[in-house]
This record gives structure tokens, C-alpha cells and sequence, in this order.
């Protein structure tokens, strides 16, 4: 019975095995079309190099090939990997394309490797071996699926900008990826080849490369269990037309064609979107508080900056874009326990300076010292790791993530590595990811989306993204929070609870540099304001001095004269143009968000209300 | 002389062949997997058409742009459409494209069988020509007329014309578009056309220069299209042409010096250099980040 199917049945698993070469950096948003140029130098080198069964065995010989070829696999994935990391996408691929087709084509052309009459290699492979070998990779994947470098793979594909800023080194963790690829379309060649008998280069051409993909893809690339389910599905397909009697020719691949289409077209995500997938639910939360002190201490706790300690130090900062000045001469002193609110009217450079603040952005000139880090040269994810955790003006979350994920890649640089400890079921590594797990939750609570945690971040309203937002930089424990117009789309209740929120971190210690444009909730939150306008800081001091200050007034309302050229409501900084000639006490002069957010300007009775 | 002319012959229908790929996916950012295809099935009919319907070999050009042009709607309307708006649209559409591509394949072989095909005898004319010392036949000639033709007129389309307009505005930001009132639809669906028309036409073409049409033929000038246009750069129309007379002449000087078997090292070696050094490829502009 086995028997009958024995071939079928290895070529699932090897075709699942290739296939996780293409899921190992799928996962990580890479589209890479080389892996076959990996088996191939894999199949060939171990194929010539291992010793024969005869003289050691059938198993040990095809152990040392597995070894000989996955080291191989890597070691061309480094190579090729590290000069290419920086591609993206389609160019990735074309890149990767190319490496594996030049490969073939000198395999053609060598002595050793048989050229087109390709190389004999003894049958040692059984089905038996084939489904092991099968099982050890999937394994590896399900145990990386849940681990923080799983996940930090997973943020690097869903948006790799927000996750350079959550502290993951993107360079090395796609790196890492490919690596991982390699090796593992180095022990797809290596089986291949002692299963066929005889492997010939362009038994690894394009053609393969692109059956490779189109496996990984059907079968799901966000699940573990995709490979193997697009490999069935892709090897299944021929035989049970066959069985069925349907005749060679033309229609086996027209219905192979057809089936392809209707499942790509049909399931989103793939075969495994079939399989109902366990949403992970932070572990009850609240209810079990007897752990919550024990696991607290747990993850790494970072010491805050002492109150009046300088965080921020910016002396001359300028940015320029193509002669567009958009930052020019900023001097900043932002100190420990400093609420710190950016105001001023749209294109004044808010965005910008806190961009080079949070190391997205490099200087045009000028010096900037963060949290000791000197920002400029230094790439984003070790701003990040020095402290510095921030959000976006325009949501930039992990969108097929759930809230509660969003948040754990936030606590990436506090929590510890567990994926290495996940493969061996070490007790340790449940820990860590339960003390992660709880520290998410909590995070999450105290933005107020406790009960959204298990739901997509796509699928959240806007401004419970934008909450999200802040509780994914909140899990980095940041002794700088940087907010990009945190209040935006919020009503005015929703903003008096974040100025709440933001005024209650302040009291844990951090200090909070914000960008918001309801003039009402910076005032009241803040012990100190800057006023930005055309790049340049044209004020500074208490909520009750800006609130005062004439040119600041000016700046946001214009005055009488340059009324009708002036910056009105064309570009958005004030919203009631005729009301706007000096009117301090303008009742109700609105800023542009959200009317129902409405901060008027006449609000100086809220002083600061703690002071660092 | 006559590899340089060669060089110049072959390139431009691998021209031609990676303006259409380099088209869909400068406008609308998807790479078509389905176009090698749409190549080898318009080889095919146009043999057909000379074959069967009696055509003359030029006479069968047109008929041949127009059968692209169709296959071009089928393919949007099939393998992108249902797509839009769905997060891993990118690497969807190019499964569903390649599913087409294999459909369409299957299709060829139920109707012309698995075997070589050419044109009856005595449809070429048997005009030569001399240019400084080398053979030239008037077929040829014509390969490179209608390349130049094809490519001119849709780079004046482009420029030019309210369509190409809309096509670009698209392009560049395919929301905003829509709500300047430009049908977003329409226009996808026109750029399908097009490029699938380019790729029929280039299909024949390159059937008329080697006089075969095979099964897989698309697949053998599929990765030279993805080669041109990156070396040439991704969605720009003169990079592909440039792109395309560079592999063309690459090959042939390759051929000529180096030996047959080693010729797609050279192509694909200039790629991956090309790559490295100047990754949005000879005219490409590199895509501003947004922060």
C-alpha cells in the first residue's frame, strides 16, 4: 500500500522541503528566486565530495551529504546574501534570478559536474528518510513561528521602517533569513539528488525555482504548515488526475493551471487559510495577578535619565531637501522628565526634526546627541536600543499582526531571545515568553485596548491604531517616547485621557517629546512647548508663556495684513480665516484637526501640572 | 558588422518583448508572468494565420497586435482584477499570472500539439540586402521597422495623448487619480492590452527571425525580458529598449568570442553586476522612501 505510493509520497516532501526555502524568506517579506542555484551548487558539490554509501554506509553517507550540502547551501546564501540584502522586492528577486542562473549555466559548462549529461548519484533517500528530514524543517519553523525572532520576521515584512524603529536590526534578521534558506534548499538538492539517481544542472533552472515559490505561496507563506500543504496540493494534483483517468497531454496542465488560479484567487493567504489558526489571547490578564509582580521584573528594565539630566541635545540641526529648508538652526535641550509639545502650522518641519531626533533621517548639518547616542551616522534600530521609542503621524503598525503581536515586536529590545530555547522546549524560554506575553497585555491596557488585543491591527479603528501605535513604543520601555500627532482623529474625551496617559508616563519617568496640532491638549499637557515655524524655533517656555506670546499668535492666526496671502486655510493651519486678525481671545478659534477636538487658544489657566 | 547587425536584430524584439513587461509594471507596479506566454501563443497564431488563412506574413501583423491586445484583457480581467486591494496582491498576482501562463500553454498544445512549428515554405521574400559588407534580409529589415514603429508610437502615446496621461497619473498615484476623475479601471485595462499587443507582435517577430515557434519559447525569453528591464531600469520604456539592444548584442559578441555555452553567464553576470552597482538599473529613478 505504502509502496504503491512511496514516490508520490517522497516527492510531497521534497517538493515541501524546497518550498520552505522559499517560506523561510517569504516570512520575512523577501521575494527570493535563487534557491535553486543553492541546490544545485548543494546536489553537486555533496554528490561529488561525500563519501560513497559503500564504504561507510548508506545512512552516515547521506548524512554527511545533508551536512556537506546545507553548509554549501548557507554558505552561497551569504555570499550572494551580502551584497544584496539592500534589494527589495521584484528586484530581489531578479537579483537572486540571475545568481541562480549563472550558476547553472557554469555547472553546464564544468568537467566535474557532467555538463548537461549531469552526475549519478546512488538511490539512498527512502520515503521514510525523506518525511524526517521533512519534519525536522517544519519543526524548526514552528517553533521559530512564535519566538521573538519569528516575530521580529514578521514585523520586518509587514512594515520594515516602523520595525527598524521598535530596535530590530533589519540588516541581519534578513540576513539571517536567507541564510536560513539557503541551507534549506541546500538539503532540498542534497535529497533530490540521492533519490533521482541523476541530477543534471538545469534539473534546477528557472522552471523549478518558480514550482518552488508557487508551492510556498499556495500553501500559505504566514503558516508554518504552508509548505507542506502546497506540496501536497501541487504534487497531488497530477496523480489524482491520473488516477481519475483524465488523459495526458494538454488538459493535466490546463486543470493544474485552473485549480492554481482558483486557489490564489479564492484563498487569501493560501492553502493554510483553511486551517483555523489559534488566536493567541493575552494569558488572562488581570485575573491571575499573583504572577504579574514575579514576571514584571523579568524582562529587562531600563533606567530612566534622573530628572533635569539632559535626553536630548541638538545644536545647529538642519535639513535641507534639495534646497527646501525644512529644518534650519534648531537648538533643543530636552531634559529628563521634560513633557516636551512641538507645535507649529503645517510644513514647519515638526516631522522632520523629530525624525532626525529618532535617527530616521540623517542631518544635513548641525550635531545631535540622544540619549548619548550621536544621531547621524548611527542606524535607527541602535537610536532605538539607546531608548528613543516612537510613533508615526500616519499609523505605520504590523496590519496582519493582532494588537497583542504589534505590541510583543514593540517589547522586542526588553524581552530576551527564545527561539533557539523554543527548538529544545527549554521551561526558561516559555517563561520569557509569557513574561513578554504579560507585558504586552499590560501595555495594551494601559492605552485601553485590553479587550482588542486577539484582533487584527488592519481591522481596528483609526484611533484605536493610533493607541496601538503607542503602546507598541510603550513595550520598548522608552526613556524617550516621541508622539507623532498622537490625538489625531480622537474626540475631545478620547484626547483628555491620552493627555492623561501622556502626563501619567511623565510620572514613571519618561520623558515625551509630542507632536500635536490641538493646541488645547498641548497647553494643558506639556511643562514646556516649542513653537516651530518655517524650520526654525520662533518660541519657547511654559504653556502659559506661548499661550501669551504674540508672535506665536501670529505664526498660527496671521495677522491683518498678510490676511489674504498668508498661510490660512490653503495649507490647513487655521481653520476660520475671516476670524483671524489678532484674535487672542478669539473664542472658539479652531485649530485644523478635528473640529470636535477643538483647542482654543485662551486656555492659559492650565498650568503645568508637573514640573520636572 | 553582420554580429553587430545581428546584435541589433534580436535586441530589438527583445526590446519590444520587455517594453510590454516593463510597462504593466512601471504603470501599475505587477510584474505579468503571463506575457512569455501571450509571446509563444501569438508565434503560433501567426504561423496559423500565414499557414491557414493565407495571409501574407505582414499582413498578419495587425491581426496578430490585435490578438495580443485581447489576450491582454483576458489576463487582466482573469489573473489581477480579482485581486485588487488585497494586502499580498504582489505576490498574488504573480501566481496567478504564472496559473494563466500555464493554462495558456496547455491551450497552445491541445491545439498545435507538442511539436516545432514554421512558416510554409517561400513565405519570406527573398530579398537581400548589403550594408557595409554584410547580408541583411529584407525580413529582418522589417523586425526592426516595426520594433522602432512600435516603441515610437507608444512612447508618443504615452507623452502625448489624454490615455498616456491618465496612464502616468496612475502610475504615480493610482488613488489620487481616480479621484481627479481618471478612470483607474479603464486604464489598467488598456495597459494590459498594450503590453500584451507588444508581446504578440514580438512573438511573431522573433517566430519570423529563427522561422520556429516552440511550447516553450516563452519561458527561454522570459528571464531575458526580466534582464532587460532592470538593466535597463524598472517601468522606463527607453531603459527597456536600451536594455534590450544591450543583452542583443551582448549575446551575440558573447557567442562570437566566447563560445555558445557560456553566453547566458555574460547576460546574466552584466544583470547582477548592474544590479549591485546601480540597482534602479541604467534610467530607472530610485523610489523616494517615504518616511
Amino acid at each position: 500500500m505504502l509502496a504503491e505510493y512511496a514516490t508520490t509520497l517522497t516527492f510531497i516532501a521534497l517538493g515541501a522541503i524546497f518550498a520552505y526555502s522559499f517560506y523561510a524568506v517569504l516570512i520575512a517579506g523577501q521575494l527570493s528566486l535563487g534557491q535553486a542555484g543553492f541546490a544545485a551548487m548543494a546536489a553537486f558539490s555533496a554528490a561529488t565530495l561525500a563519501p560513497s554509501g559503500d564504504d561507510v554506509g548508506d545512512v552516515p553517507a547521506l548524512l554527511t551529504a545533508v551536512v556537506i550540502g546545507m553548509a554549501v547551501g548557507a554558505l552561497g546564501a551569504v555570499v550572494l546574501g551580502l551584497p544584496t540584502m539592500h534589494l527589495r522586492g521584484v528586484f530581489l528577486a531578479i537579483a537572486t534570478l540571475g545568481f541562480a542562473e549563472a550558476v547553472r549555466v557554469v555547472l553546464l559548462n564544468l568537467e566535474w559536474t557532467g555538463g548537461a549529461q549531469g552526475l549519478a548519484v546512488p538511490r539512498i533517500l527512502t520515503v521514510g528518510m525523506a518525511w524526517t528530514a521533512l519534519a525536522v524543517v517544519a519543526y524548526w519553523f514552528w517553533r521559530m513561528g512564535r519566538s521573538r525572532y519569528g516575530r521580529a520576521l514578521e514585523a520586518i515584512r509587514e512594515d520594515e521602517l516602523a520595525a527598524r524603529s521598535m530596535g530590530i536590526d533589519v540588516g541581519r534578521h534578513r540576513l539571517a533569513a536567507f541564510v536560513t534558506s539557503g541551507a534549506v534548499a541546500g538539503l532540498y538538492g542534497v535529497l533530490f539528488a540521492y533519490y533521482v539517481r541523476l541530477i543534471a544542472p538545469n534539473d534546477f533552472d528557472f522552471t523549478a525555482a518558480v514550482d518552488g515559490l508557487v508551492t510556498a505561496v499556495v500553501g500559505g507563506s504566514t503558516m508554518f504548515l504552508g509548505p507542506v500543504l502546497g506540496s501536497g496540493f501541487q504534487t497531488m494534483v497530477p496523480e489524482i488526475q491520473r488516477a481519475v483517468g483524465v488523459e495526458a497531454g494538454w488538459i493535466r496542465p490546463f486543470l493544474a493551471g485552473l485549480l492554481l488560479l482558483v486557489v490564489i484567487l479564492f484563498l487569501p493567504g493560501g492553502l493554510t487559510s483553511l486551517v483555523p489558526r489559534r488566536t493567541r489571547v493575552p494569558s488572562s490578564g488581570d485575573g491571575d495577578g499573583g504572577g504579574d509582580g514575579a514576571t514584571a521584573t523579568r524582562l529587562a528594565a531600563r533606567r530612566h535619565p534622573a530628572a533635569g539630566e539632559t535626553v536630548v541635545s541638538l545644536t545647529g540641526l538642519a535639513k535641507e531637501y534639495g534646497g527646501v529648508h525644512a529644518v534650519r538652526g534648531v537648538d533643543l535641550e530636552v531634559r529628563g522628565g521634560e513633557v516636551v509639545g512641538l507645535i507649529g502650522p503645517n510644513g514647519a518641519g515638526k516631522t522632520t526634526l523629530v525624525n532626525m531626533i529618532s535617527g530616521l533621517v540623517p542631518p544635513s548639518s548641525g550635531s545631535a546627541t540622544v540619549l548619548g547616542t550621536t544621531i547621524g551616522r548611527t542606524p535607527v534600530h541602535q537610536v532605538a536600543a539607546a531608548g528613543v521609542s516612537r510613533t508615526f503621524q500616519h499609523s505605520k503598525l504590523f496590519n496582519r499582526l493582532s494588537a497583542l503581536e504589534n505590541v510583543l515586536v514593540g517589547a522586542h529590545l526588553v524581552s530576551r531571545p527564545t527561539f533557539l530555547r523554543r527548538l529544545l522546549w527549554l521551561p526558561s524560554a516559555r517563561r520569557d515568553e509569557q513574561a513578554a506575553l504579560e507585558h504586552a497585555a499590560r501595555c495594551l491596557r494601559r492605552v485601553g485596548l485590553g479587550d482588542l488585543a486577539g484582533n487584527r491591527a488592519s481591522s481596528l479603528s483609526y484611533g484605536d491604531q493610533r493607541r496601538l501605535e503607542i503602546a507598541r513604543a510603550l513595550a520598548a520601555e522608552p526613556s524617550l517616547l516621541i508622539l507623532d500627532e498622537p490625538a489625531a482623529g480622537m474626540n475631545h474625551v478620547e484626547a483628555g485621557r491620552l493627555s492623561e496617559l501622556i502626563r501619567s508616563l511623565a510620572r514613571d519617568g519618561l520623558t515625551i517629546l509630542f507632536i500635536e496640532h490641538n493646541v488645547g491638549m498641548v497647553l494643558e499637557t506639556c511643562t514646556r512647548v516649542v513653537v516651530l515655524d518655517f524650520g526654525e524655533v520662533i518660541a519657547s517656555g511654559t504653556p502659559a508663556e506661548i499661550a501669551a506670546n504674540p508672535v506665536v499668535i501670529e505664526a498660527y492666526l496671521g495677522t491683518a495684513d498678510d490676511e489674504p496671502s498668508g498661510r490660512s486655510v490653503a495649507d490647513g493651519t487655521l481653520a476660520d480665516p475671516t476670524g483671524g486678525s489678532g484674535a487672542v481671545a478669539a473664542p472658539g478659534a479652531v485649530t485644523n484637526v478635528d473640529p470636535s477636538a477643538a483647542g482654543t487658544l485662551d486656555l492659559p489657566d492650565t498650568t503645568p501640572r508637573n514640573a520636572p | 558588422m553582420q554580429q553587430l547587425l545581428n546584435g541589433i536584430f534580436i535586441g530589438s524584439i527583445y526590446a519590444l518583448f520587455a517594453i510590454g513587461f516593463t510597462l504593466v509594471f512601471g504603470i501599475l507596479d505587477r510584474l505579468n508572468l503571463a506575457h512569455p506566454a501571450v509571446f509563444a501563443a501569438s508565434a503560433f497564431v501567426g504561423i496559423e494565420l500565414v499557414e491557414r488563412g493565407g495571409l501574407s506574413l505582414w499582413a498578419a501583423l495587425p491581426v496578430v497586435f490585435v490578438f495580443g491586445a485581447v489576450l491582454g484583457l483576458v489576463i487582466e480581467r482573469l489573473a489581477f482584477r480579482p485581486l485588487k486591494g488585497r494586502a499580498d496582491a504582489h505576490f498574488a498576482g504573480l501566481i496567478s499570472s504564472i496559473a494563466l501562463a500555464g493554462m495558456l500553454i496547455a491551450l497552445l498544445q491541445w491545439r498545435y500539439g507538442p511539436d516545432t512549428r514554421r512558416f510554409p515554405a517561400g513565405s519570406f521574400p527573398e530579398t537581400r540586402f548589403e550594408v557595409a559588407g554584410a547580408q541583411v534580409t529584407l525580413a529582418q529589415v522589417v523586425i526592426l521597422a516595426v520594433s522602432l514603429a512600435l516603441m515610437v508610437g507608444l512612447t508618443y502615446m504615452v507623452t502625448r495623448t489624454r490615455l498616456g496621461r491618465g496612464m502616468r497619473a496612475v502610475a504615480e498615484n493610482p488613488t489620487a487619480a481616480r479621484v481627479l476623475g481618471v478612470d483607474v479601471d479603464r486604464i489598467t485595462a488598456v495597459t494590459f492590452a498594450i503590453s500584451s499587443a507588444l508581446g504578440a507582435v514580438a512573438g511573431v517577430l522573433f517566430a519570423i527571425n529563427v522561422n520556429t515557434a516552440q511550447l516553450g519559447m516563452g519561458s527561454a525569453i522570459e528571464l531575458k525580458g526580466l534582464a532587460v528591464i532592470i538593466v535597463g531600469g524598472m517601468g522606463s520604456l527607453p531603459g527597456a529598449l536600451i536594455g534590450g539592444l544591450v543583452l542583443g548584442l551582448a549575446e551575440v559578441f558573447a557567442v562570437q568570442y566566447i563560445g555558445s555555452s557560456w553566453r547566458d553567464v555574460i547576460a546574466f553576470g552584466l544583470l547582477f553586476l548592474i544590479l549591485l552597482v546601480r540597482p534602479q538599473g541604467l534610467l530607472g529613478a530610485r523610489k523616494v522612501r517615504e518616511v
